[in-house]
């Protein structure tokens, strides 16, 4: 199903004609890396064919660069609009998934997004699910977006 | 707040039904994103042409106690059996929930659950949807089972 080709090319195609914004991976994150100390997550959860949960995390830095970048001003701390900007980049990485995978008849409806955000959490999801995780680099440093999942 | 007895009634069957626990609804209120401290959440999301998030919220100790009645073993610490229990138990709330909101079973559907757990964190709410949250008490402590919903425009 190429899970990792659709996140990559969904999160690709919004930071180039949304956030303008260049960002490069070399792909999945391979067995042994960790991802990178986290301050806010942006999660949206996906049903239909399959159920997953889509997730971009960064640290808090990343996060008021992306949302400036985004919303075209300086952002200082992690308010209400990073949090807000976060999530909606969420939903709209996850509407172009969902429109990937739609064009191989494979149905998805789209939750609505929350960001989780503090100086430290944990997120995990149901043991028996898979996950795949792309790093991706910017010039200010590295964002992560996972997406977990069970097909049954 | 329309939604209030929805999550009283999930809230009450699943424990009573699953946990064998009576838990006491508190007055239903509209959460802000102050942060949680020392607790952990499960969230599922909503999806379809109802969207929404489920999510609850429990101090660290009443997660130890629900899993340990839920599972039927004693747990001590937050480990992967606390965080799948607490994620399965967003997932039966809101599967309760999904049958008193959408009756026909065509309009929502659920994601996949996860939990967060941590000393601070905040779960925010989306300003642009309803957001409701009731207050259950148990053996003095209180957890929270809060949903947000976005109706389709």
């Amino acid at each position: 199903m190429e899970f990792a080709k659709k996140i990559v090319d969904s999160t690709e195609e919004i930071f180039n004609t949304m956030i303008f914004m260049d960002i490069s991976t070399d792909g999945c994150m391979s067995e042994g890396q960790e991802i990178l100390f986290s301050n806010v997550s942006a999660m949206i959860g996906l049903s239909g064919n399959f159920t997953a949960m889509l997730s971009l995390h960064c640290s808090g830095y990343i996060a008021m660069e992306i949302a400036g970048a985004m919303l075209g001003m300086e952002l200082e701390e992690i308010d209400a609009d990073v949090k807000d900007a976060l999530g909606e980049i969420a939903n709209m990485i996850a509407g172009g998934i969902k429109e990937r995978f739609a064009s191989e008849d494979i149905k998805l409806e789209l939750a609505i997004p929350t960001t989780v955000s503090g100086k430290s959490y944990s997120i995990s999801s149901p043991t028996r699910s898979n996950r795949v995780i792309i790093p991706f680099d910017l010039v200010q440093g590295q964002f992560f977006v996972e997406m977990k999942y069970s097909l049954n | 707040m329309e939604y209030a007895q929805p999550i009283i009634d999930a809230t009450q069957e699943i424990f009573s039904s699953m946990i064998m626990l009576d838990v006491v609804p508190g007055e239903p209120f509209e959460r802000g994103s102050e942060p949680l401290k020392n607790s952990i959440s499960g969230i599922i999301g909503l999806a379809g042409k109802s969207k929404g998030l489920l999510g609850i919220h429990l101090p660290n100790s009443m997660a130890l106690s629900i899993t340990t009645a839920f599972l039927g073993m004693e747990v001590e610490e937050i480990d992967e059996d606390v965080r799948d229990a607490i994620g399965e138990l967003a997932n039966m709330l809101a599967g309760s929930i999904k049958t008193a909101l959408d009756p026909k079973g065509s309009e929502i559907q659920l994601s996949m659950p996860s939990a967060i757990h941590g000393e601070e964190y905040s779960i925010d709410c989306l300003a642009n949807a309803i957001n409701i949250a009731v207050p259950f008490a148990l053996d003095g402590e209180t957890f929270l089972v809060e949903l947000q919903l976005r109706e389709e425009s």
